[in-house]
């Protein structure tokens, strides 16, 4: 199903190519002509976190954007014209997010294919929504952006409905009959609890048996475990971060619980299984978009990576890989760099090969299917268990 | 029912083992230390710190090795309690006591970040873990490792009971609390008796700390915040300044915590057990058993 990467981009790019040489170049040049100069690249900008607590990321995102340029560079660019990254540092913070995409603007870019943080990215929709710059997002998934209804808005990373719905097509699939739904009482946790509680409760399938709230940076939940397994519960999904996840997991394990555990995305990381110990983390489950070590043949694009950068790709680098491409394709289909065209263009995409499935935008702009699968702890480890495709 | 009985008389013995520094140091000198539950997170990390020196231990000697842990780090808090009140509230003890609580807000946010900056934002994991057997008491699932910690937590409040009652030391303490300046002229040295207070304090909330870690396994420096609010809380409830009073406080709060989690659910258990802060604050302002003070002018 993946390996497509260098056949299908050759491919896509290809037909692509095709396509507008046989009608899109004629048709357009007349509206294109003028103010558009044809030899000068096409501009994308990037606001990633260069500094502060995510600093971290922003490599992983930035470098992976570079190697999607330079690759499509090396076969032609688009539609003749070479394609050029501009990157700004959004710091994860509103002010600085908002000071670096007016600079992006001022620098003339044509689309954003940043944004990691949510809280950083929010300010900025409404300046490139003024600028006509189309966004795509690679990361930022907060139901808030999407509640901008900003048309220039895409996101190509997992939302919180999309989580839900695969939390509870997994549990469903595995047989769950009776699901405790735990969350700490913040909108993101909350909110994916909620949403997968809605999905849960349709006729058929497995039944909603508690959803119980904890107080988050607390040591102590077997309060709230008594309460839960009173329910009887076979299957409990936590959707709070890691520090909880580790210890709720672990007490879950010790008052008794056997049945399954399943954890959000924001409880996926090394340390949660250093909290619960490995005996009660073994066979726990996960929701999780794609990162480079769960993904089914990248193998020659994690080599790609790492000879380039000398470095692993990391969280993310797949979703920015991806929105360059993206942004090669649209700018291909629009047969320039007009805004609105490029809209549309976005809007009609089809079944555009990406890491997460083919890609189909819902009229939110939104990913219409994929974008979560399902990770088990194994050997201490969180590895693949179901793609979910 | 007794499971839930079991929840709160579990997390009442924490509460109870860090109100008891709380009470003490308000017997006094009427000071609400604020930076004591930190003091707890400075045990809990420096028994992260003697464990991780002493390198790998098996599982058959975790019990012994971590009572001997334990110990240390009562004296290393202990004596931190110690430094604590010499450097930040000896010079401020004629002071307006706002001055002083100010000061104690002040030392807590100095330790939580001069932890961070120190051992890093990222929680910790104690490479050491007490895991026992699960025994059936009365239909509550009990691990040996829980009573062994609750065994604990009585010996040290018994142990603290005996030196304030019984010795010499204890009555010199209680005579300070009474009246400082007739104490200092009975020929009690106040300033030695209050540093002694201090380290008692402050070694119990190490030993809390310590027990913390072993038991749940994960601790970052805010882990004293909430635990520090939540034992303020049991000082109150029982009756700040009495032993006793401290203690039941504690198994009280944890009870009701256990209980309100199960009749309201999670979200509204804070709430509940604040709740019935405030109402003993209006009802009965000194608590379960707090003697009625007269306002000295």
């Amino acid at each position: 199903m993946r390996k497509f990467y260098s056949t299908a981009l050759v491919g896509a790019m290809a037909s692509a190519v095709l396509l507008t040489a046989g009608c899109g170049q004629g048709l357009l040049a007349g509206d294109t002509g003028s103010d558009e100069k044809k030899n000068e690249p096409i501009m994308l900008g990037m606001l990633i976190p260069q500094s502060g607590s995510e600093a971290a990321i922003g490599p992983y995102m930035s470098n992976a954007a570079q190697l999607a340029v330079d690759e499509i560079n090396a076969k032609g660019g688009v539609l003749g014209r070479t394609l050029e990254l501009k990157t700004a540092d959004d710091a994860c913070d509103p002010q600085s997010a908002a000071a670096g995409a007016n600079k992006l603007v001022t620098a003339g870019i044509h689309l954003s294919i940043g944004g990691y943080c949510s809280g950083a990215t929010l300010p900025t929709l409404p300046i490139f929504a003024k600028a006509d710059i189309p966004m795509i997002i690679p990361a930022a998934n907060s139901q808030d952006l999407v509640d901008q209804k900003l048309k220039n808005v895409f996101l190509i990373n997992g939302t919180g409905a999309q989580q839900a719905g695969a939390a509870a097509a997994w549990m469903a699939k595995d047989g769950a009959t009776k699901v405790a739904l735990m969350h700490d009482n913040t909108s993101y946790s909350k909110d994916i609890a909620l949403r997968t509680q809605a999905l849960v409760d349709e006729p058929g399938g497995p039944e909603t048996a508690i959803l119980e709230a904890v107080t988050p940076k607390e040591s102590d939940y077997s309060a709230n475990i008594t309460k839960v397994l009173a329910k009887k519960p076979d299957y409990v999904y936590w959707t709070g971060y890691f520090q909880e996840g580790g210890l709720i997991a672990r007490q879950l394990r010790q008052a008794g619980y056997t049945g399954k555990i399943m954890v959000g995305d924001g409880s996926v990381s090394p340390k949660l299984i250093e909290i619960a110990g490995p005996e009660a983390a073994a066979g726990l489950y996960a929701t999780m978009t794609q990162t480079p070590d769960t993904l089914k043949g990248a193998e020659n694009w994690i080599a790609d990576y790492k000879k380039k950068f000398g470095t692993d790709p990391g969280p993310y680098s797949n979703q920015a890989y991806d929105a360059v491409r993206l942004a090669a394709e649209a700018v291909t289909k629009a047969g320039g760099t007009d805004g609105e065209k490029l809209i549309s263009a976005l809007e009609a995409i089809d079944g555009f090969p990406m890491f997460s499935g083919p890609l189909k935008f819902t009229p939110e702009h939104t990913l219409s299917t994929g974008g979560f699968q399902i990770l088990v702890v194994k050997d201490g480890a969180f590895a693949l268990q179901d793609a979910l495709q | 029912m007794s499971q839930l009985v079991w929840n709160g008389l579990f997390v009442g013995s924490f509460y109870a083992l860090v109100a008891l520094g709380y009470s003490m140091v308000y017997g006094i000198i009427k000071l609400l230390n604020f930076a004591h539950g930190d003091l707890y997170m400075l045990g809990a990390f420096v028994g992260f710190a003697v464990l991780g020196a002493a390198g790998g231990v098996s599982a058959a000697m975790a019990l012994p090795v971590l009572l001997l842990v334990l110990v240390l780090t009562m004296g290393v808090t202990g004596l931190a309690g110690v430094v604590l009140e010499r450097v930040a509230y000896r010079r401020l003890r004629g002071a307006p006591r706002l001055s002083l609580l100010i000061t104690a807000v002040g030392a807590s946010f100095a330790l939580e970040y001069g932890m961070r900056a120190g051992a890093g934002a990222d929680p910790r994991v104690y490479p050491v873990r007490l895991s026992g057997t699960t025994l059936e008491v009365l239909g509550a699932r009990v691990t040996l490792q829980q009573l062994t910690l609750v065994a604990v937590a009585v010996i040290l409040m018994i142990g603290l009971n005996l030196l304030v009652n019984r010795s010499r030391e204890g009555r010199a303490m209680r005579a300070v609390a009474l009246d400082p300046r007739a104490a200092a002229l009975m020929g009690i040295d106040v300033d030695a008796i209050i540093s002694r207070t201090f380290f008692l304090g402050s070694a119990l909330a190490g030993a809390a700390g310590v027990m913390a870690g072993a038991h749940y396994g994960k601790i970052d420096f805010m882990m004293g915040f909430l635990i520090g609010l939540k034992a303020f809380t049991a000082a109150v409830i029982g009756g700040i300044g009495n032993i006793p009073g401290t203690m039941l406080g504690g198994l009280l709060l944890g009870l009701l915590e256990s209980f309100g989690t199960f009749w309201l659910g999670g979200e509204w258990r804070d709430v509940f057990a604040f709740g019935v802060l405030i109402l003993f604050l209006t009802v009965r302002p000194t608590g379960l058993l707090g003697e009625r003070v007269t306002e000295r002018v």
